[in-house]
């Protein structure tokens, strides 16, 4: 095979100039004419009846131009990315901090925020539900009076859960949790919205899910979906809490109540109190293995804390419980989700969908399983790897599974594993040094029988210039990039002749929701069939113009070649003739994942089908008298398919464990009954420049069947195994037990203090 | 309500601004000015997106009011480029993928322009203490680094200085 004339190369990010020049417009950076300035009234309790709500006095405010509630919405009050159950306006209660109960647009930023103080909300305020094991008794106060505070429960089972335990000679059991975290996009959430001549609106919003603010804003706005134009600029990072629609819709019933444009950008304090967190898990763990480490069976019941509404709750539980067996083959596995409801944050999509609340916990058992059969954590995890054609848990068998045993190996090699026992472990009286591995395995894309699908639409000019329309948000990952060369390459034109038109739902086709690790492989292959099937006319063209058979023909780096050698055609030539000739260089490609194999009975229904193996290994200095933890290295080695860009790909690894360490070591949304504590990046830590360690990021490429050149996604794998690879660390270097994330200093101290002095490492 | 006229320097050209002097550097610089590559964050000095260099130091414009400029140099983002030419700063940050979404970048490349005219030979240390108050949600800041050390570099050998690059 010819090698690749783009893929695999690292091309220059698309658009770099605007961003390093401050160019680069993003949603707040958006001026119109007569554009006013939208805010937001949050509740000002997380659990609470409202008794009474006056905006008499705030739209009297001189500079007030509107003031709307529940009562104005023409349309349904009510998001609807999925369930349709969370008001854009609450009217009889609020269910958490991040509730909204008015929306003003005022001339000025200054007048919108009085006008917000002279609205009068009185409340009575009900206990409310913050406990999400107290909340499942029976005895428990309802967040919704008619539905049972336990939302959703799953099970996913495989072989027989009894047989299993009886066959272990040993069985490691805990109860784990993971802490609530914040996605933290850089940019906050914000949209501005505008009312075109003819009635339409514009709405320019900072998402991930451009054709679901389409229908998000129509339906509330009770017109239809033709007449809303969603537009994305660019946008500043996503990570999960830019999916379901933030404040666009506000925007929009702002600009139809006006009749002038209005921005709303999302103050830190609010995005913070109002998106969607990682959820809180509990997981409760049963791993039975025979004496020579063979894992005989897995039960587990992961319990997560949603929050008052259902966004994604129980799709996120899905994606943890049906992975939360780990990278290891199991037969015998019952697996069971609890989603449950309470008054605090709610829990959405954030990078790792469930996944890196899952690895915490399996990823500890495997140590801790380790550790009593006297065996190494390295060749316990290598003798129960999963492998290509195993089955795992929801009864999928794994198409394409090498990359987990060599993930493993190369994280281990380059930690130097096998050297570790000669190192210094003490090298200070305060100081302990160890090292963890941990190991994930992934699903991308949605899984069976959920629309999975994208559109993309090529057009090539009469100069050879290539127009790539896509309805996937690129949200900071550098997507668009990876378009762009998936279509030139597959077309044969150089990289820099593809223009990449952004998310405009009146010019680009759905492509759904830019998460999943989804959108290379899917909005990528309706590049790939768009630009073939122009391509296909192209050669057609070529093949009657110079009389050569068209097999022999080929398109590459703009010009025609015959069996491998350039002709004196170019695509510019060829695109003119074939439009002379009324042959269309235009295309559109559609693409919806496919899951050719069948599934065997009592399977998941959803199961997903592309699997991603990774492992990561982490050496760390534990001081033992202020319970810092110094990352001294982090490995982190990842199975991604055919890598397109390697600055993209590694980028997303690199972006991914970065945040890990920050869920491992720090990051924590603090609430005292819904209250959130840490509703600033003063109290909310992310990692700065001096918190990262020196880290050696490497990608293997175990190419994918029934992908464009066999990709596979990496937004979200990085981030997976992270934080279990610290710990266990952590563990090793102290001996103390680590069943709960983040592992910050005061925990590290509380369980060295729980330590007596000689079982201290 | 008049308010007083404050004379300043943005990006080399003299400027005066008759605003109220309690209004913050950031909001003045993006909302009156219309220098937008100012990013906001968070306000309240926590992010570093809104770095711009006063007077040869980095500072949080979010965290400056106007009325403390009075005859002070400001340069921003928009500064950087001369002649359609970008900064060696900016073409390395470009160069390596030192960002990922870029909204972090304007102000990230301020604090290593600041800390640039302070240090021209930087350890990794010194860059990281530097753009430690500049958060990064996409990065490991790995790239943002090297891209300092290697701009430090390109100057040296060019018997350049982060100020006086161009031509």
């Amino acid at each position: 095979m010819d090698e690749y004339s783009t893929l695999g190369k690292p091309i220059e990010r698309y658009r770099f100039n605007e961003l390093v020049t401050g160019k680069a417009l993003f949603t707040n950076d958006i001026k119109l004419p007569g554009m006013l300035t939208g805010k937001l009234l949050y509740a000002a309790h997380p659990c609470a009846e409202i008794i009474r709500l006056d905006v008499s006095r705030a739209k009297k405010l001189p500079g007030v131009v509107a003031v709307i509630t529940h009562e104005d919405v023409p349309g349904e009050n009510s998001y609807f990315y999925l369930s349709g159950d969370q008001p854009l306006f609450a009217s009889d209660a609020v269910h958490y901090q991040g509730d909204i109960l008015a929306a003003v647009a005022a001339e000025d930023e200054n007048t919108a925020m009085a006008a917000l103080e002279l609205i009068v909300v009185e409340y009575n305020p009900i206990h409310g539900v913050f406990d999400m094991r107290e909340a499942i008794k029976p005895e428990s106060e309802k967040v919704w009076k008619n539905r049972d505070n336990l939302l959703d429960h799953l099970t996913i089972s495989l072989g027989d859960i009894k047989d299993g335990f009886k066959q272990a000679d040993v069985i490691i059991e805990n109860t784990y949790y993971t802490g609530r975290a914040e996605p933290a996009p850089l940019e906050t959430e914000g949209a501005v919205a505008q009312i075109e001549i003819d009635g339409s609106i514009v709405v320019y919003s900072s998402t991930q899910a451009p054709n679901k603010d389409r229908i998000q804003i129509a339906r509330a706005l009770g017109i239809s979906e033709n007449q809303v134009r969603v537009i994305t600029p660019f946008i500043g990072g996503g990570f999960g809490s830019k999916i379901e629609a933030h404040v666009q819709i506000h925007a929009a019933l702002l600009a139809q109540a006006t009749g002038k444009p209005v921005k709303i950008i999302r103050s830190r304090e609010e995005a913070i109190r109002s998106h969607v967190k990682r959820h809180p898990f509990y997981l409760e763990c049963r791993t039975g293995a025979r004496r020579d480490g063979t894992i005989t069976a897995v039960e587990v019941k992961a319990y997560a804390d949603t929050g008052p509404y259902i966004n994604l709750g129980p799709e996120v539980v899905g994606v943890a419980v049906m992975n939360s067996s780990g990278p290891y083959y199991t037969p015998n596995a019952l697996l069971e989700g609890f989603t449950v409801m309470t008054n605090n944050p709610i829990g959405g999509a954030m990078r790792g969908f469930g996944g890196p609340q899952a690895a915490f916990a399996y990823e500890t058992q495997m140590d801790l399983l380790a550790e009593t059969l006297k065996m190494d954590p390295l060749e316990i995890r290598l003798k129960n790897g999963l492998g290509t054609g195993m089955q795992v848990p929801t009864g999928a068998k794994i198409r394409q599974g090498d990359g987990m045993r060599a993930c493993l190996e190369e994280a281990a090699r380059l930690i130097e594993w096998d050297k570790r026992k000669e190192k210094e472990s003490k090298p200070a009286a305060h100081l302990r040094r160890g090292w963890g591995l941990a190991a994930h395995v992934f699903t991308l894309a949605y899984g069976r029988k959920i629309p999975d699908n994208a559109g993309v639409v090529l057009e090539l000019a009469g100069d050879g210039t290539l127009s790539l329309r896509t309805g996937a948000a690129d949200i900071g990952q550098g997507l668009h990039t990876a378009l762009a060369q998936l279509a030139s390459e597959s077309l044969g034109i150089e990289v820099s002749q593809v223009r990449v038109i952004s998310p405009d739902t009146e010019k680009t086709l759905d492509s759904g929701a830019t998460n999943a690790s989804r959108s290379v492989i899917i909005s990528g292959q309706a590049a790939v069939q768009a630009a073939r099937e122009i391509k296909k006319t192209l050669l057609i063209t070529a093949s009657e113009e110079t009389g050569l058979p068209i097999e022999v023909l080929n398109l590459k780096n703009g010009w025609l070649t015959a069996e491998g050698e350039r002709i004196n055609m170019s695509v510019k030539d060829l695109a003119n003739k074939s439009r002379r000739l009324n042959r269309s260089i235009s295309a559109i490609g559609y693409y919806a994942v496919e899951y050719p194999e069948p599934l065997p009975p009592n399977s998941y229904p959803h199961a997903p089908n592309i699997y991603t193996f990774g492992a990561q290994a982490a050496q760390v200095l534990v001081d033992i008298e202020t319970g810092q933890v110094m990352i001294e290295k982090l490995v982190a080695v990842h199975d991604a398919g055919l890598i397109v860009n390697p600055f993209g790909a590694l980028g997303q690894i690199e972006g991914g464990a970065a945040m890990g360490i920050g869920y491992a070591l720090m990051e924590e949304i603090h609430s005292e009954k819904g209250q959130i504590l840490t509703d600033s990046l003063d109290t909310y830590l992310l990692p700065t420049a001096k918190d990262i360690p020196p880290m050696e990021v490497k990608i293997l490429e175990f190419p994918e069947p029934y992908t464009p050149f066999g990709v596979k996604g990496i937004g979200e794998v990085g981030i997976l195994p992270t934080a279990p690879a610290i710990t266990n660390a952590i563990h090793d270097a102290t001996g103390i037990s680590i069943n709960c994330i983040p592992m910050t200093a005061e925990r590290v101290l509380k369980s060295l203090a729980a330590l007596k002095d000689d079982q201290i490492n | 309500m008049t308010f007083p006229i404050i004379n300043c320097t943005i990006n080399s050209k003299s400027i005066q601004v008759c605003v109220d002097p309690s209004r913050t550097l950031m909001d003045v610089l993006r909302t009156e000015l219309g220098l937008t590559g100012v990013k906001e964050g968070c306000g309240q000095g926590d992010c570093g997106a809104c770095v711009v260099i006063m007077n040869q130091r980095a500072v949080n414009s979010c965290l400056v009011l106007v009325g403390q400029i009075e005859d002070c140099e400001i340069l921003t983002v928009e500064g950087l480029a001369q002649q359609g030419r970008l900064h060696p700063l900016q073409q390395k940050f470009a160069e390596k993928w030192a960002f990922q979404c870029g909204f972090c970048t304007p102000g990230m490349l301020m604090s290593a322009y600041a800390l640039l005219i302070q240090n021209p030979d930087p350890s990794e240390q010194e860059i990281r203490e530097a753009i430690a108050g500049n958060l990064c949600r996409c990065t490991n800041y790995h790239k943002v680094v090297e891209a300092v050390q290697e701009t430090s570099q390109y100057l040296m050998a060019n018997q350049k200085t982060i100020g006086v690059w161009y031509g």
